[in-house]
Formats: structure tokens, sequence, C-alpha cells
């Protein structure tokens, strides 16, 4: 009994850490139709920033859910202004200069900080069930990754940005007629989804560690996840890191990490086989 | 003609480097010399699948990687490193085969191709890894984990492996592969299959309808990459020696570098893009306080945003204009 | 005798919609057909299924009484089928000379091919644009190359989806002409809705109507139909057609 709670405890976190990990990559994907190969990068900045601002006495709290994704949000409409927007409808070409974004973002950071693993340890402790405990952390994640998803939805659906933003993804011509300037809602948009990988970069900083190159580790699986779901953004990406992610749990569980990541590369091939337009081309197409 | 006189050309080359530059350089700037020569023939990989075939591969590291590691293995298990090269080729050329059915058959789109290549790296950096401890290994070659081989030995004559080649003959089978490769190359372009692949490039759909299977040749294709990094891969580790790092993320994106620099749809220029590039980071290397990767982003970044068409095909295109000349080089393989 | 290609109940469904429904058709060898239709009639899926480009959901398409349903494009080009789509999809990057070799795929002497390729260019009149890249070319240019490209290999059956899209009359007029005289050697099936073009070319037209097959006749009894008149042209068009007829 205690052992299916402790696989199924794993499973849940190790699928809410994908889902975190890919949201703000597939809001720019589902949105914008770009891939930004910086992304694991971002996450690594909102690391940083969550983990200087706490060194600086900042409550860590305050440091991970407010300065991490406002610093990563600011550098997203940066990065926008003057990369993404010169290549709006060149996706190969986005995706090589998002690359080299993310290659000049590990060596400035790198120089910066240097190449050493920082850290902090995970607030909250540790709770008990029966036999088994776990981290109190790795439930506040699953929680997180909850309050994330529905929050975004929420955005979407009942904010006048929301109804914009989608408007925009659907037609940018007809939005524009209508006096909706689309370079602003991209902007926005591009902003947005690098905020939610700053705040996932600070909430996965306690399990993963702090370094330049820690983004290697997230954009793959985030890459393939996002794909895997399909176009509609939200129920695409929770649909894929619910299979992707207990996939892959299970097989680090069953044998070791990478032999986890082989069963969920695998997984996501032959789906991409079957479902050549991801889950979501398929099933709950209505779906945001 | 031109195509003789190209050929004519390299060869000059890359026989007067054979003679004079082991004259002139130190030993480890000869080993850095043949290094950088492994890259140019990695770049001559991707300008073939990416440039003429269309095929956007995020992960021509795997196959360098797995070139390097397949060399290393099968030269300490043999104990002869005459019949480890072929294996170094045949290894990435089956897992480019079996990658590129998945990838074709399965009429896999462009950024589906990407994220399939990048993950698969991804997977074999993770792996390799995570194989330090003894319980990894392949016969007598321990995988060594994050450290790799140390023991990678270097190549032999056929039939001696007690007398390993010094540096100046390793580079100069280096450079001997690099003008095989590019020969290899420019047969391959001018021959019937090579004229498919750069129309399927241009048109997959017509190409079909014309019946060509488009699958078949780009599976081709790819597998003659895949090979040719492989051979990139073992020259890389007879000067070196394989570690993990050939399968990372910085490798695979400096190979696009490269080729982007260089020019898509050429074959010289990713070669010298390479080179070049290699020498750039090399001294840059050597500055306190930059870091490398800082670099080859900020050029990435650039290339892509100010002279898409590549680097050099710009340049020779503005020299070309400075001197009248009217016509643009804009096919120049 | 066997039809040289027949479909037999050949439907085709996107989730609700039947966009090609239980369509029987037989094109004989040597025959010139017009597949005529209102906007939405199925012509163009019809074109798609008959092409390799999608797959039916039912029913089977047969070459000279084999069934090739399901073949990939390239598998139905071999047979002998040359397909000609409605925007002209050319390789740009070469040149003219290039593309039309490219096309006589089962030929490797390269001299014999290149001989073949400019006779084709001159048979079509455009024998001084060998050497242009085909990127350069004007439309109704490019629309010759493409033909030049479909009829290099002497192709057994020939689909044109909608040849004179986007051609002034004159233009219209001319590729008529090239149409019968291709028709002396080819099969056609030309899929079209230009209808003084259909009269000057079609002896058997084919009618479709909400995916399904309204009429099959000779050229003079479908316009003349009273239904055809309806559903295709509308009232608007009424007068057109009687001028026409």
């Amino acid at each position: 009994m205690d052992l299916v709670f402790a696989i199924g405890f794993q499973v849940m976190s190790g699928v809410a850490t994908l889902l975190i990990t890919s949201l703000g990559l597939a809001i720019i994907f589902g949105m914008m139709r770009v891939i930004n190969l910086a992304h694991g990068e971002f996450l690594m900045l909102g690391a940083y920033a969550a983990i200087l601002s706490a060194r600086e006495g900042l409550n860590i709290w305050i440091s991970m859910l407010v300065v991490a994704p406002l610093v990563v949000g600011g550098i997203g409409f940066v990065v926008e202004r003057f990369i993404i927007r010169r290549l709006y409808g060149r996706m190969i070409d986005t995706m090589l200069a998002t690359w080299g974004l993310s290659l000049a973002l590990i060596g400035a950071v790198t120089m910066v900080f240097g190449n050493t693993v920082a850290g902090f340890s995970a607030p909250l402790g540790s709770f008990a069930i029966g036999g088994f405990t776990a981290s109190a952390y790795a439930l506040f994640l699953i929680f997180a990754a909850v309050v994330l998803l529905g929050g975004t939805w929420a955005i979407l659906r009942f904010t006048a940005f929301g109804l914009l933003a989608r408007g925009t993804m659907q037609n940018a011509e007809m939005a524009s007629a209508l006096g909706v300037s689309p370079d602003r809602v991209y902007a926005a948009t591009f902003a947005a989804g690098s905020a939610v990988s700053g705040l996932a970069g600070a909430l996965i900083a306690p399990f993963s560690g702090v370094v330049p190159t820690m983004g290697a580790a997230f954009i793959a699986k985030s890459f393939i996840t996002v794909i895997t779901g399909g176009a509609a953004m939200l129920a695409g990406t929770f649909s894929a890191s619910s299979l992707l992610g207990t996939v892959s749990t299970l097989g680090t569980f069953a044998t070791t990490p990478v032999f986890g990541e082989v069963m969920m590369l695998a997984v996501a091939i032959v789906l991409l086989r079957l479902l050549p337009q991801g889950i979501t081309g398929r099933f709950f197409r209505r779906a945001l | 003609m031109k195509f003789l006189i190209e050929i004519a050309g390299a060869s000059v080359v890359v026989i007067a480097a054979i003679l004079v530059l082991p004259r002139f350089l130190e030993l480890f700037a000869l080993i850095n010399a043949t290094v950088y020569i492994s890259m140019a023939v990695l770049a001559l990989s991707l300008a073939l699948v990416w440039g003429f075939g269309g095929i956007l591969c995020f992960g021509q590291a795997a196959f360098f990687g797995l070139g390097g590691y397949s060399y290393a293995v099968a030269a300490i298990n043999f104990g002869d490193t005459t019949y480890a090269i072929p294996v170094a080729i045949a290894v990435p050329a089956l897992m480019a085969a079996a990658l590129g059915y998945v990838m074709f058959y399965g009429r896999i789109s462009d950024v589906y191709m990407g994220a399939i290549t990048l993950t698969l790296t991804l997977i074999l950096f993770n792996f390799v890894n995570s194989t330090a401890g003894d319980q990894w290994r392949i016969g007598a070659a321990p995988l060594g984990g994050f450290n790799g081989i140390p023991s990678t030995p270097p190549l032999n004559l056929p039939g001696d492996p007690g007398n390993p080649l010094p540096p100046e003959s390793i580079f100069a089978i280096a450079a001997i592969s690099l003008l095989l490769c590019y020969i290899l190359a420019k047969f391959i372009l001018r021959a019937r299959f090579g004229r498919v692949i750069v129309a399927i490039r241009e048109n997959e759909r017509r190409a079909e309808l014309l019946g060509y299977d488009a699958r078949a040749y780009k599976l081709g294709i790819f597998v003659i990459g895949g090979a040719m990094a492989g051979l990139s891969g073992m020259l890389f580790a007879n000067c070196v020696f394989v570690s993990p790092t050939m399968f990372s993320l910085f490798y695979s994106g400096q190979i696009i570098i490269w080729v982007m620099v260089g020019g898509l749809g050429t074959l010289v220029g990713p070669v010298i893009g390479a080179i070049l590039l290699n020498f750039f980071t090399t001294w840059a290397g050597t500055l306190p306080d930059i870091n490398p990767s800082l670099i080859l982003g900020a050029i990435l970044m650039l290339a892509v945003l100010v002279v898409p068409r590549g680097v050099l095909p710009s340049l020779t295109t503005l020299l070309g204009r400075l001197r009248g000349a009217g016509d643009a080089p804009g096919d120049a393989a | 005798m066997t039809a040289l290609l027949a479909t037999e109940h050949l439907t085709m469904r996107f989730g609700g919609v039947v966009a090609v429904d239980d369509v029987d058709l037989n094109v004989a060898d040597g025959e010139l057909r017009c597949l005529i239709g209102p906007n939405g009639a199925g012509k163009s899926t019809l074109f798609k299924c008959l092409t390799g480009q999608i797959k039916p959901s039912a029913g089977r398409i047969l070459w000279r009484g084999r069934d090739i349903t399901g073949l990939e494009s390239f598998e139905i080009a071999r047979l002998g089928v040359g397909i000609k789509t409605q925007v002209p999809s050319l390789f740009d990057g070469l040149t003219v000379l290039e593309s039309v070799r490219l096309a006589l795929r089962r030929e490797a002497r390269e001299r014999v091919a290149r001989a073949r390729a400019m006779a084709t260019l001159e048979q079509l009149g455009i024998a001084d644009l060998a050497q242009h890249a085909t990127a350069l070319l004007a439309h109704g240019q490019r629309q010759l190359v493409e033909l030049a490209m479909v009829v290099a290999p002497a192709p057994d059956l020939i689909i044109l989806d909608e040849p004179t899209a986007g051609m002034s009359a004159e233009e219209t007029a001319r590729a008529a002409h090239v149409i019968r005289a291709l028709n002396a050697s080819h099969a056609i099936i030309v899929v079209e809705h230009d209808m003084p073009f259909i009269r000057a070319i079609a002896k058997k037209v084919t009618v479709l109507h909400q995916g399904r097959v309204l009429m099959e006749d000779d050229v003079a009894s479908v316009l003349a139909d009273r239904r055809v008149q309806d559903v295709y042209l509308g009232k608007a068009a009424d007068a057109s057609l009687k001028v026409i007829a």
C-alpha cells in the first residue's frame, strides 16, 4: 500500500515538474507558433533570480513567486523586441536565433556567476503518510502546477487580454482590422510565457540545483512535450505531460533515469507517428 | 569543367597543407589543426544533410559522438585500430538509418524532426554521462561516465598495433579524409541522386508527383551524413579522447553555426566556417573573462538576423559587386 | 474493356462532412474527360484522392483493373500518371531544362534525357527558356514549364487541376489547343469550371454536385441540362450559359 502511494506520488510530482517546465514554452508556441530554444535558459535565469534575491535577504517565497517571473518576463519582453519580432513567420530561423540566444546566455551567466552549482534547500520539510515519507515541497509543486494551469486557463477564458490573445492567435489580420495591435499582443504573450518559464525555473531550483547549463536538462523534454501536445496549448500540455511524465517516472522507477528518458522519447515518437498533429490535433480539439 | 577545377583546387590546398603545415607548426598547434579538420568533416556532413537535403538535424553531434565512442570501444577491444575505422563509420550510419526511417517514413514535419534529433542527442549525452563505474564496459573498454575514455588509442599501421602513428601522420590522414569527403559530396551532388535530393529540398510534392520516393532519398542523404559525422568523430578521437561533451548541445549548436555562417547550399562555405570559427573560439578562449559560448551564440543570432543566406556567400557577393562582376555566385558548391 | 482509371464507390469523409460520396468514374484509354462542378462539389477532394495525396475513407481506385487505393503519390506517378497542380508546383532553385530532365525519371542516360527534355520544351514552344531559372519566370511560363514536366515522361494519363486558373482569354484558348493536341497521345482528365474552356475541349463531361455524380454525358447534353444549369451556375449565370450553349 505504501509502495503504491510512493509510486503514485512520484508520478504526480514527475508530471507536475514536466508540466511546470513546459508551460512557458507551450504558451509561446501555442499562441505565436514560435519555438523558443532559449526556454531552458529562461528557466535558468528564473532560478538565478530567485536564488540571488533570496541571498540578498528577501523572503524565499517572494523571491521565487514574484521576483523570478518579473525578471524573466522583462528579459522576454526585450528578447521579443529585438529578436523574435524580426523573424515572425520564419519558424526555423526563430529556432536558430533562439538557440544562439541560449548559447549566449549560458556564456554570459557563466562569466558572471562562474560554472559552479549553487542551490537552496527545499523549504517546507517533509510529511509522512503511513510508513512513507515525502517532501512537502514536492506536494507544493503539484499544487503549483494545478494553479498555473488553471490560472492560465482562466486568464485566456475570462479576461479581456485573454480574448484579445485568442483572437489574434486565430486570425491576426482580422484582429488588427478590429483595431487590436498584433505586435502588442505578441509582445505581451512572449513576456507572459517567459515569466511563466522564469517562475518554473525558480520552482524547480531546489530540486535541480542552479548552474548556467541547467537548461539543457529541460529544453528537450519541454520541446517534445509541447509538440506531442499539439495545437491546443493547455489541454495539449496537460495531456502530454501527464502521459510522458508518467512514462518517464515509471521508467526511472523501474530502471534508471536515462532509461526513463529513452521510454519517454520512444512513446513521443510513436505518438507523433500515429497523431502527426499531436494529441490535441485529434482529441480535445476545441479546448484551449 | 568547373567541377574538375574545384576538385583539383581542393586537392592542391590539402596536399600543400600536408606538406607545409607539419614543418611550421609546433606539436600542440598541429594537433589543434587536426581537430579543426575533423570539425570541417563534421560541418561537411551537416552541409549535405541540411544545406542540400533540407533536413533540419539538430543532432549531428549524436553521430559525431557515436563515431568517436564506437572507434574507441572497437579499437580497445580489437587491440588494432584498423577495423575500428569501419565500425566508427557503420555504427552512426546504422543509427541514422533507424532514426531517419522513423522520421521520414513517418512523414514528420521540420519542427518535430528538430525536437526528435535534439532529444536523442541529449539522451545519449545523459546516457554516456551515467556510465561511470565498472559495470559499464563494452568488452575490454570501460565507458567511463563523464570522464570519457582517456585511453582512446591513436591510429596505428594496419597489423602493427605496437606502433601508434605520430601526430604528423594523423594530421595527414585527417586532411585526406576531408578531401575524400569533399570529393564524395561533389560526386553525390553531381550524380542524379544529388540532383533529386536538391529537387526534393526545393519542392517535395512535385518530386513525388514525378515519381520520386522522397522518403528514400532523404533517408539516403541522412545516412551518408551520419556516416561522415561518424568519421569525423573518429578523427577527433585520435587527437583528443572521447568524452560525453561530444554529444553536448554546445557541439550540436556549433555545427549549426558553422553551416549557417558558411552558407546553406554550399560545401566549401561550412568547411571554411568550421575552421575559421574554431580558430576564433580557440583564440577567444585565451582571453580572460570571455566565455566562448557567449561569442558563438552572438554569432548565430547575428547570422540569422543580419545575413540569413550565410556570412561567407554574402561576403563573396559583396566582393563580386565591388569588383563590378554582375553574377551572384549563388550556386557555388 | 477494362477502364484505364476507374473508381468504385469512392467516398471521402472529413469528420461529419462527406466531400466525395459514392463516386463511380470510368475513364478509358485515350479519353478526354472533364470533371466539373460548383465550388464545394468535391472536385479537388476527388483530385487529391486520385493523385494519392489523401487516402479515401471508402471505395476503391482501379488502374487498368488493378487496385491502387491508398498508394503514395510517387507510386501513382510511376504507374504512368502525370499530374499538374492548380498553382504551378516547380523546382525554383533549378533551371527549366534541369526540371524537365528530372521528370524523365526512368531515363538514366544523361545525353538522351537532355535531348528528350529539350524536345519536349520545343514541342511546347518554350525551348528558349531552357537555361532560365524557374524562380524568375512569369506565371504563364511557369504553367508551361510544369506542363512540360508532366508530359515529358509520356504518361498514359494526364490529370490537370484547373489548368486555366489565372489565365487570360487568349492564354486559355492556347491551352485548349495544347490539351487537344496532347489528347492525341494521352488520356486526359481535366478538373475545371471555366465553361467556354470546357466547351472548347471536352467530349465527355462528368458533373459533380455535393460530392455525388449528378450526370455524365457528352458536353452538349450536359450544358443543355436544366439540373446542371440550376446547381452549377445558379440563376445569375443563366445568361452566360445560354450564350455559350
